[in-house]
C-alpha cells in the first residue's frame, strides 16, 4: 500500500509541472496586458516601462522559471486590476467556494445514494422510474439555468429563500473567516448560521444536481450488480432478514465504486462553481475567475486556474488511494 | 503518341469514364455494407429499437435536427430583428414564447439557436474525435516514449475541470462561437485518446488477432473485423454523450459572455442577457434553458441506449 501511494505521488510531479507550464503558456499568447493596466491613454514609453517592471521583456523560458520558482514559494504575482497579491485575493475567496462545494457534495451524496438504493430495491416500480427520470434530468440541465429557475421559483415567486449573495449584508454579521456556516456553528451564532444556511441552499442545490443524478445512477447499477452475486443469495438462503442483506451485505460492496464517483465529483463541483457563483453572486473563486477572465487579469487567471487544477489533481489522487484501500485488487495491478 | 495497351476500344472508354463515379459509390457502398455487417449493426439496431427510452431520445433528436435544418421555415419571425414596440411581452398566440428585451420573438430565436448548438456539438466533437483518435492510436500502436509523452499531455489536460480549461483557452483564443468550438474540442481530446489507446492496446494483445494474423488474414480485414468494432462501440457512445457535453459547455461559455456573441441566438448567450429580467420576464429565461435541457436529454437518452445496444455486457440493471 505504501509503495502504491509513493508511486502515485511521484506520478503527480510531472502532471503538476505540466499544469504550471500549460497555465503559463496559455497566458503567453494573450496580447500585451500593459494597455489593460494603464488604460487607453498610456504612452508607448509608459507601457515599455511597465513591461520592464512586470518582467515581460525577458525571454519566455526565464519568465516560466521565475513563475514556477515564485509559485513554489507561494507568490503568484499581483492582480493587474486591484494590485493586491493573487494569493491574498484567492485566500479571501477560496473558503466561500469550499463551503459551497462541501454543501453540494453533501446534498449530492445523501440524495443520490438514497435515491439509488431505493431505485435498486424497488427496481422497475414507479419510484424507480421517477428517481431515474429525475437523475437523468439532473445530468441534462445546465447548472446556470437550473440556478436561475430555482431563484425564480423559491426566491422570486415563493419568497422562501434569498435571491443571491452569501449572507444578509444589512444584518451586519461579523465573520473572521470565509467559512461562514462552520464559523457560525462553532461560535454558536445561530441567527448568522440560519442566515448563511438559507443563502447556501439554492446555489448548493443547483451545483449538486448533476452529481446527484450521476451518483444515483451509479449507486443503483452498483447495487443491482452486487445483489446478483452468489454471496447475497447465500445470505438470503441462510435466512438473513432482507433489510440486513441489503444494508450490511450488499451496500458495503456496492459503495466501493460509488465512493470513487463521489470523490471525483469534488473536482467537477469546483468547475461547476464557476457558473453557480456567477448566477448567485457568490463571492468565491469561481466568480473571481470569471471576472479575471473578463478583465484579462492574467496573474489572477493563472492563480485561480492553477489552484483549482492542483486541488483537482490532489483530490483525484486521494480518491484513487482510498479506492485502492477499499478494493485490494487495484493496488496489486 | 504513346501506344495504347488498353483492351477496351477507345470509343467505349469514354462511356466507362462516365460510369467511374457511380462505380466508386458502389464500391464505397459495398465496403460500408461489409463493415456494417462486420459490426453487426443490424443486431445493434434491433436491440436499440427495443429500448423505449433510447428511441424517445432518437425521435426527439430527429425532431430537433429537422427544426434546426428548416429553421427559416418554422420560425415565425426574424431571430435578429426585434420589434421595439413589443418588448418583454409574455407568451401569447402571436409570440408563443414571448419576446425578449429588444422585442425579438423568443420562439424564433430558440429555433435558430438549435442550429448553433447542434453545430457546436458536432464541430467540437469532430475536433476532439479526430485529434483524439490519431493521438490515441499513435500512442497505443507505437508505445514507448511516444506513448508516454502523449498520455502525459493528456493527463495534464485532464487535470483541469473541463469548464475551467475551456475558460482559460478562451482567454487565449479570444471570444466568439467558433473559438468556443475549438476550445471545447481541445478539452474533450483526452477522453477519445484514452478510449482509442486502450482499445488498440487491448486488441493488439488478443490471441484471436494474433491467430488471425498467423492465418494470413489481410491487415485491412483485421482492422475492420477486430480492431474497428472494439474501438467504434465505445467511441460512438462517447461521441454521443460528448455532443451533449459540448452543447452544455458552449452554452455555459455563451452564458459567461465568452462564447457566442449577441445578437447571435445561441441559447446560453440568450440566458446571459435575459437573466437580468428574471423578475419581470421569467419566460425569457425559461425557454432557452429548456431548449438546452431537451437537446441534452435527447442525446443522453440516445447515448445510454447506444451503450447498452453496442455492448450488452455493460448494460446496467
Amino acid at each position: 500500500m505504501v509503495s502504491y501511494i509513493i508511486r502515485r505521488l511521484l506520478m503527480l510531479v510531472p502532471v503538476l509541472l505540466g499544469v504550471t507550464l500549460a497555465v503559463f503558456l496559455v497566458m503567453q499568447v494573450i496580447p500585451d496586458p500593459t494597455g489593460i493596466i494603464l488604460g487607453q491613454h498610456a504612452t508607448p514609453a509608459q507601457m515599455a516601462a511597465l513591461r520592464h517592471e512586470l518582467g515581460l521583456d525577458r525571454p519566455v523560458w526565464v519568465q516560466y522559471g521565475d513563475f514556477l520558482w515564485k509559485a513554489l514559494h507561494g507568490d503568484l504575482g499581483r492582480s493587474y486590476l486591484t494590485r493586491a497579491p493573487v494569493t491574498y485575493e484567492i485566500g479571501r475567496r477560496f473558503p466561500h467556494t469550499i463551503e459551497l462545494t462541501l454543501a453540494a457534495i453533501l446534498i449530492a451524496s445523501v440524495v443520490g445514494i438514497l435515491a439509488g438504493i431505493v431505485s435498486a430495491i424497488r427496481q422497475y416500480t414507479v419510484i424507480d422510474h421517477l428517481a431515474m427520470v429525475g437523475a437523468l434530468l439532473g445530468v441534462s440541465m445546465p447548472i446556470f439555468w437550473l440556478g436561475l429557475m430555482l431563484i425564480e421559483l423559491f426566491a422570486v415567486y415563493l419568497h422562501w429563500l434569498p435571491v443571491d449573495g452569501r449572507i444578509t449584508l444589512e444584518a451586519g454579521y461579523h465573520f473572521r473567516t470565509g467559512f461562514y456556516i462552520i464559523e457560525a456553528a462553532v461560535t454558536h451564532n445561530w441567527p448568522a448560521f440560519r442566515d448563511a444556511v438559507r443563502h447556501i441552499i439554492l446555489p448548493a442545490t443547483a451545483l449538486a444536481a448533476y452529481s446527484t443524478g450521476l451518483i444515483a445512477r451509479m449507486t443503483r447499477s452498483s447495487m443491482l450488480e452486487v445483489v446478483r452475486q452468489d454471496y447475497i443469495r447465500t445470505a438470503r438462503a441462510k435466512g438473513v432478514p432482507e433489510r440486513r442483506v441489503i444494508f450490511r451485505h450488499a451496500l458495503k460492496n456496492a459503495m466501493i465504486p460509488v465512493v470513487t464517483v463521489v470523490g471525483l465529483q469534488f473536482g467537477y463541483l469546483l468547475g461547476g462553481a464557476v457558473l453557480t457563483e456567477t448566477v448567485f453572486s457568490w463571492p468565491g473563486i469561481g466568480s473571481l475567475a470569471v471576472s479575471a477572465v473578463q478583465n484579462s487579469d492574467i496573474p489572477l487567471i493563472q492563480g485561480t486556474v492553477l489552484l483549482v487544477a492542483t486541488v483537482f489533481v490532489v483530490v483525484n489522487l486521494v480518491v484513487d488511494i482510498v479506492y485502492a484501500f477499499l478494493d485490494p485488487r487495484i493496488r496489486y495491478s | 503518341m504513346s501506344e495504347d495497351f488498353s483492351p477496351i476500344p477507345a470509343s467505349k472508354r469514354q462511356r466507362g469514364a462516365g460510369r467511374a463515379v457511380p462505380a466508386l459509390f458502389r464500391r464505397i457502398g459495398a465496403v460500408l455494407r461489409k463493415t456494417a455487417a462486420d459490426l453487426q449493426l443490424g443486431e445493434v439496431w434491433k436491440r436499440l429499437k427495443r429500448n423505449r427510452a433510447a428511441m424517445a431520445g432518437l425521435y426527439l433528436l430527429a425532431f430537433i435536427v429537422v427544426v434546426a435544418v428548416f429553421a427559416p421555415v418554422f420560425a415565425p419571425y426574424s431571430p435578429i430583428q426585434g420589434d421595439l414596440r413589443a418588448v418583454l411581452q409574455r407568451p401569447s398566440w402571436s409570440h408563443l414564447m414571448g419576446t425578449d428585451e429588444l422585442g425579438r420573438d423568443i420562439l424564433s430565436r430558440v429555433i435558430f439557436g438549435a442550429r448553433l448548438s447542434l453545430e457546436v456539438g458536432f464541430v467540437a466533437v469532430s475536433i476532439a474525435l479526430i485529434l483524439g483518435t490519431i493521438l490515441g492510436a499513435v500512442a497505443g500502436y507505437y508505445g514507448g516514449p511516444l506513448d508516454d509523452v502523449i498520455m502525459r499531455i493528456m493527463d495534464v489536460l485532464l487535470a483541469f475541470p473541463s469548464i475551467l480549461l475551456a475558460l482559460a483557452l478562451m482567454v487565449m483564443l479570444g471570444h466568439g462561437l467558433n473559438k468556443a468550438m475549438i476550445a471545447i474540442g481541445i478539452v474533450e481530446i483526452p477522453s477519445y485518446a484514452r478510449i482509442v489507446r486502450g482499445s488498440v492496446l487491448a486488441v493488439r494483445e488478443q490471441e484471436y488477432v494474433e491467430s488471425a494474423r498467423a492465418l494470413g488474414v489481410p491487415t485491412g480485414r483485421i482492422i475492420r473485423r477486430h480492431i474497428l468494432p472494439n474501438v467504434l462501440a465505445p467511441i460512438i457512445v462517447r461521441a454521443t454523450l460528448g455532443i451533449s457535453e459540448a452543447i452544455l459547455e458552449a452554452a455555459a461559455l455563451g452564458f459567461l459572455g465568452l462564447g457566442a456573441q449577441l445578437p447571435q441566438p445561441e441559447w446560453g448567450a440568450m440566458l446571459s442577457r435575459s437573466r437580468n429580467y428574471i423578475i419581470s420576464a421569467p419566460w425569457a429565461v425559461f425557454f432557452p434553458g429548456f431548449a438546452i435541457t431537451v437537446t441534452v436529454l435527447a442525446l443522453n437518452l440516445l447515448g445510454d441506449g447506444l451503450r447498452d445496444a453496442l455492448d450488452p455486457r455493460l448494460k446496467a440493471g
